[in-house]
């Protein structure tokens, strides 16, 4: 009985949670100016209008160039500190792992005024490259949470092996380690996008007239209800969504792959 | 050698260190400084307006009502569904983990767009309510506290069940049957051995929940109108309709002081319990 009574909210508690999913999709495919559901008549004319007004365009194109050089930059940095923070024998790693995981955690808020603050002085508000290397802070995190999890279960034997084996560090390093830490890698990537693309106050703040997709649908909704809205948003999912399931698909293959070495070797 | 490696290593931080450095520490410091900076120095006026403003004593109150409110549902409502979760088979609560994660996928700002249209004056809801004959005229949804706490329980859930069941999968199960053999009925067993120790992962989730409660923008501001300004609001107001930056960077200093503030105390009250050491988030 009690069993019954979880389960049962249990399950509602998953239909709030996918509510917005639910009744974003036939709300998106509408015909009419209003948003309606159920919708009368059902269409695409949305998604059409979506590719060919130019400021959804600008604004896609903007967020992204911001999204893939934010997700390298926090990639590629995170990967190396990881690296570092993982093997390294110093005082503070502790505090500086701290720190750079910290912007998960402080509100985006106070640093969106910080920022815009330092950009007013800098004269770098507006300016692309700069709201860049904001979104890698916020994406960093994730990289630095990720590979260096993954790092920590990697068996050094095997890099020490390659060492011996007359590999320069480098070498054994892009050879040895990479492909172990290929997946979270590619998850850490994955995050990494997915924090740029959805980051709205930062850029409310710092990006002075330039629109990235999170910031033209603000802009819609203190004017009007557009109902090119949920068009775009029902992409955006499903894009998110994509991308989730080919970072769980690399993670299974190389669970898989791993298993397999293992049985090898016994 | 060990020691050459050592410095070899330490260089690898240097990017990371310079990014978090400048665009991270220094805008934090900036907003720290310019809350104690006026027209002619050093000066207490923004920050003593802390307390002395009733505007900002009322936003600064609702604000933390706001986010105690959300986190005292999300874990009113997430706590059976976690149980649920962690009596599943591991297979099965995997699967089921994705379900629960799925919406962290869609963009929060979409989600509460969702909200808008659903509780409109003509919104789905409204529609069936008085379809139902429930009501005559249309329910004001929009713009009340209800719907704040909707759109944020939405979105913060999933945020408070993960480390809940992450806590309860690592008790040991023998515990409880231990409690059964010894005569404790199921409620027993449940309350006096189960709920205690399931408390380091529920109590973990409703940190982050509280702490990110906080710092909410987007949800409250389009789902609360007017009369439910936040500190998130606040500063965006100072900064954008009045120009006052002083007043503005006090707001953000109190609202990092008590983010560090809900973290300190839950080291400290965490620090000698072994069981906290991961923070119900090992698994």
């Amino acid at each position: 009985m009690i069993r019954k009574l979880l389960a049962f909210h249990f399950w509602l508690v998953v239909l709030f949670l996918l509510a917005p999913l639910i009744f974003l999709i036939p709300i998106s495919l509408g015909e009419s100016q209003f948003l309606e559901f159920p919708p009368k008549q059902l269409s695409l004319r949305w998604y059409r209008e979506f590719f060919q007004q130019e400021s959804w365009m600008e604004a896609l194109s903007l967020s992204f160039r911001v999204g893939l050089g934010a997700t390298a930059l926090s990639v590629i940095i995170g990967t190396l500190a990881s690296v570092a923070l993982v093997r390294g024998n110093f005082p503070g790693r502790s505090i500086l792992t701290a720190l750079f995981i910290a912007p998960l955690i402080v509100p985006t808020v106070v640093l969106a005024l910080g920022l815009y603050m330092v950009f007013l002085r800098w004269q770098l508000v507006d300016n692309t490259l700069a709201l860049t290397l904001a979104h890698a802070v916020v994406a960093l995190p994730y990289s630095i949470l990720l590979v260096s999890s993954s790092l920590r279960s990697f068996d050094m034997t095997i890099e020490r092996a390659a060492r011996t084996m007359g590999a320069g560090p480098f070498k054994a390093f892009m050879l040895i380690t990479t492909p172990h830490l290929a997946p979270s890698i590619f998850a850490a990537s994955v995050l990494s996008f997915f924090a740029s693309f959805d980051e709205l106050i930062i850029t409310l703040f710092v990006s002075g007239g330039q629109q990235t997709l999170p910031v033209r649908i603000w802009n819609d909704l203190s004017l009007k209800i557009d109902p090119t809205v949920p068009a775009a948003a029902v992409m955006l999912t499903a894009v998110s969504a994509l991308l989730m399931l080919a970072g769980e698909m690399v993670r299974r293959r190389n669970e898989a792959h791993n298993q397999n070495s293992h049985n090898a070797e016994e | 050698m060990k020691a050459k490696q050592n410095w070899r290593l330490m260089a690898l931080l240097l990017p990371a260190i310079a990014l978090i450095c400048v665009l991270f520490l220094n805008p934090l410091v900036g907003v720290l400084i310019q809350s104690f900076v006026g027209d002619d120095g050093f000066t207490l006026k923004s920050i003593s307006k802390l307390w002395t403003s009733r505007l900002a004593r009322v936003v600064l109150e609702r604000t933390f009502w706001l986010a105690f409110t959300v986190t005292v549902i999300c874990l009113l409502v997430g706590y059976p569904a976690a149980y649920y979760m962690s009596q599943l088979r591991p297979r099965k609560r995997a699967m089921i983990t994705y379900l629960v994660l799925l919406p962290f996928w869609i963009s929060i700002l979409i989600r509460t767009y969702t909200w808008i249209i659903l509780l409109g004056r003509e919104g789905l809801v409204n529609n069936a309510l008085q379809w139902l004959g429930l009501t005559e005229q249309p329910v004001q949804f929009l713009y009340t506290n209800f719907a704040v706490h909707l759109g944020m329980v939405q979105i913060l859930l999933p945020i408070v069940i993960l480390p809940t069941v992450a806590g309860m999968v690592n008790i040991d199960g023998g515990l409880i049957k231990a409690a059964r053999v010894m005569g404790a009925s199921p409620i027993r067993a449940f309350w006096s051995v189960f709920f205690p120790l399931s408390l380091s992962g529920a109590a973990t989730g409703g940190l982050i929940c509280f702490i990110l409660s906080l710092g909410f923008y987007v949800t409250p501001t389009l789902l609360g109108g007017q009369k439910s300004l936040i500190i998130a609001n606040l500063i965006d107001l100072q900064v954008h309709k009045t120009l006052n930056w002083g007043f503005a960077a006090a707001l953000a200093t109190a609202l990092l002081l008590a983010t560090l503030l809900c973290l300190l105390i839950f080291w400290l009250a965490t620090r000698n319990r072994p069981e906290f050491a991961t923070g119900g988030l090992s698994r």
